[in-house]
């Protein structure tokens, strides 16, 4: 191999009578024209591995030896794996131990060595000699290292000509071109990790793509369903969607799945398809959220779940059939009254068992709209932060709703988000906002209905209690006496004793609880005719009837279930109008002799 | 309510007796949640339990949540026909597993 050109070039033009120091001279220019075309080569190419081939080639014949390799740290920080090397034998892919033999000892001490024979180093280990059948006598090391980080060293093997020993000057142009060399190193794993990133930030994009493909297009101003979804992120774990049937009805959906990321992405995607694809035969949302329980639950792991609101509108009759799985509850709003009801969940979230549904899938609740628009969000919305810097909360929810209430959906949507998202900030959570308006003029209303009054002709007992948990027992057995009163048999009482213990637990939860009050319960038992009713009284602040819904199955919340089981041992159980200084009185009919 | 714990065969067997209702059961999810702790296997004997309502429902459920989160194994045994009616009102009687005995319990684990 020729000196490098630009060297010898120079040397030729250096004036100097004396031939050794001539000779030194030239040397050292050699040297320089070597580590000036090593450092441009690795400084420019892209391409590690052949760049490695040659400059240890390079480097070998430039300082006469018989071979060299590069040994690199593995990920393990344990081993040094041979990445390249130039010489008689190929051990490219060998692995020695990072903490023995001379090119270890050079790493761990970062420092170069020159063994000028091998047999008098006790650290000389011959592994690679006794599987290559190569046999090394010298050996010159330099570490590679950036900053403090060890990156593994160069080896050169057996000097040739001469003594066959190396000299300092050797071991010196070594290190010089190791410092590069590591430079170099350093720089194309920097650029694989940019690319690597590049290729990642790409693929991110592309999935954002599609699961903005998901959501449904922006329909008509006059349509009845608006959503709008903002990412915290990338991608996002919430969606919505709106699906018009071919009889007109519209299908339409909020879910929000636990985490973000991209593993809550692509539950969202699979959650949201099923959705749109099983939406197409089901029935009502109850079945419909059944069945996606089951899917999600079949092969759903690593303890995600998707909390998801699922309605049927028909904009004909102005009513939507609802089921909430752990969601936030949705606010039905009339804004001529400026009232505001809430739909509370009625079922535990989507994914976390299986069969928890009934065999008409989730509980459904029907609303009629009456000319009010019903707004379904996720926590990414009352969880969000104001510019005040607060929680927007329920309340302030309901503010945005009412403010912008008279603007037309799609622009009311866009404010009521713009409102805690701060310009050029991105979110904390993901944002779904979603509305289903009752266009048409009020349907016919509904006038309530006439309660009964309430008689207390057959009283059988009166029971005045401190709405506390410990006297609940006490309240059993005065129920299990009354139905004995009654000539009731033990299942009969004992559905009466459930019944009753689950209404008290209601008042001492809700009523009083709620708000942190405390007071009593006046039980009424009085038998009219062949049925048992029960009075239930209490003086806390009233209940909105509307947000005590029967539940069909098991709630996660303590309490959420009381109501199903109350309805499903009664004849009849409801809120009837309160004598005046009575704050609430909830009935329960029971007739004697029914079974459940 | 009472509330007595053991392990057979790796199962923490945690006892209820007396009534489980809005005073006990906040001690009962308590005690069932912490058993995950330390053990994958539950098993809750309702043997002596006279009455349960919606909230000592609602404990067992959550245990049950955290046992098929944590793929360990929550079972009920010894149900008794008021604890049944009531489970089964609560179409929960599919949901959990319900054995006859401990034993019985156990062997189900193969």
């Amino acid at each position: 191999m020729g000196k490098p050109r630009a060297a010898t070039a120079a040397a030729d033009r250096t004036p100097s009578s004396d031939p050794s120091a001539l000779m030194v001279e030239r040397e050292i220019k050699d040297h320089l024209g070597l580590i000036a075309e090593m450092t441009r080569v690795f400084a420019t190419s892209h391409d590690a591995h052949s760049v490695a081939a040659s400059a240890l080639e390079r480097i070998t014949v430039h300082v006469g030896a018989e071979a060299a390799s590069l040994f690199l740290i593995d990920d393990d920080h344990e081993t040094l794996a041979c990445s390249a090397c130039y010489g008689p034998v190929d051990i490219t892919g060998m692995r020695i131990s990072v903490n023995s033999g001379i090119v270890g000892r050079a790493v761990q001490r970062q420092e170069g060595q020159m063994v000028r024979d091998v047999r008098s180093d006790a650290d000389f280990g011959n592994s690679i000699d006794v599987k290559t059948g190569f046999t090394t006598r010298s050996i010159l090391v330099a570490p590679l290292s950036v900053g403090r980080e060890a990156l593994g060293a160069i080896e050169i093997v057996n000097k040739i000509g001469g003594d066959g020993l190396f000299i300092a000057e050797d071991l010196v142009l070594l290190e010089t071109l190791a410092r590069a060399a590591a430079l170099a190193i350093h720089n194309f794993r920097l650029t694989d990790r940019l690319l690597q990133q590049e290729r990642e930030r790409h693929e991110l994009e592309l999935a954002a793509e599609i699961q903005r493909d998901l959501l449904p297009r922006p329909l008509d101003r006059d349509f009845p369903a608006h959503g709008l979804n903002i990412p915290a992120r990338a991608v996002s774990g919430d969606f919505f969607d709106i699906l018009p049937l071919p009889d007109g009805r519209i299908w339409f959906n909020v879910g929000d799945v636990s985490g973000k990321g991209m593993n809550a992405a692509l539950l969202m995607a699979k959650t949201s398809s099923l959705f749109r694809c099983l939406a197409k035969s089901a029935e009502h949302p109850g079945q419909l959220l059944g069945a996606i329980n089951s899917e999600l639950c079949e092969t759903n792991s690593h303890g995600m779940f998707v909390t998801m609101v699922g309605g049927l509108f028909d904009p004909k009759t102005g009513r939507v059939r609802l089921s909430n799985a752990g969601h936030e509850p949705p606010l039905l709003f009339h804004g001529a009254a400026q009232r505001f009801t809430a739909i509370p969940a009625d079922a535990p979230p989507l994914g976390i068992a299986p069969g928890i549904a009934g065999p008409d899938g989730f509980p459904t609740v029907d609303l009629d709209l009456g000319g009010g628009s019903l707004y379904v969000f996720t926590d990414g919305l009352t969880e969000a932060t104001t510019f005040g810097g607060g929680m927007l909360g329920i309340d302030g929810a309901r503010a945005l709703i009412r403010d912008h209430a008279d603007e037309a959906p799609e622009l009311r949507l866009k404010n009521i988000a713009g409102a805690v998202k701060l310009p050029g900030q991105s979110l904390r959570d993901d944002l779904t906002l979603l509305v289903v308006e009752d266009n048409l003029p009020l349907h016919t209303a509904v006038p309530p209905p006439v309660e009964d009054a309430v008689t207390t002709d057959g009283e059988i007992m009166r029971l005045r209690v401190p709405a506390q948990p410990d006297r609940l027992r006490l309240i059993r057995t005065s129920v299990e006496q009354a139905a004995r009163f009654c000539n009731a048999d033990n299942a009969w009482a004992a559905d009466l004793v459930m019944a009753v213990d689950e209404a008290c637990q209601n008042i001492i939860r809700h009523a009083y609880g709620s708000r942190g009050e405390s007071g009593d319960i006046v039980i009424d038992f009085v038998r009219v005719g062949d049925a048992m009713e029960v009075h239930l009284m209490d003086f806390a602040a009233p209940v909105d009837p509307a947000t005590v819904k029967p539940r069909d199955l098991g709630d996660v919340r303590p309490g959420g279930l009381g109501v199903h089981l109350i309805r499903s041992v009664c004849d009849d159980a409801r809120f009837v109008a309160p004598p005046a200084g009575v704050g609430n009185l909830f009935k329960l009919t029971k007739r004697l002799g029914t079974k459940v | 309510m009472a509330l007595d714990k053991r392990v057979v065969d790796g199962n923490a067997v945690v006892a209820l007796s007396g009534d489980v209702d809005l005073q006990s059961s906040p001690a009962v999810r308590q005690q069932l949640l912490a058993c995950f702790d330390t053990h994958n296997r539950v098993i809750v004997d309702l043997a002596g339990v006279t009455y349960i309502d919606s909230s000592g429902v609602a404990s067992l459920v959550e245990a049950f949540q955290l046992a098929r989160k944590k793929n360990g194994f929550f079972a009920l045994v010894n149900v008794s026909a008021a604890v049944m009616r009531v489970l089964s009102l609560a179409r929960l009687d599919k949901v959990f597993a319900i054995h006859p005995s401990v034993e019985a319990a156990v062997a189900a684990q193969g």
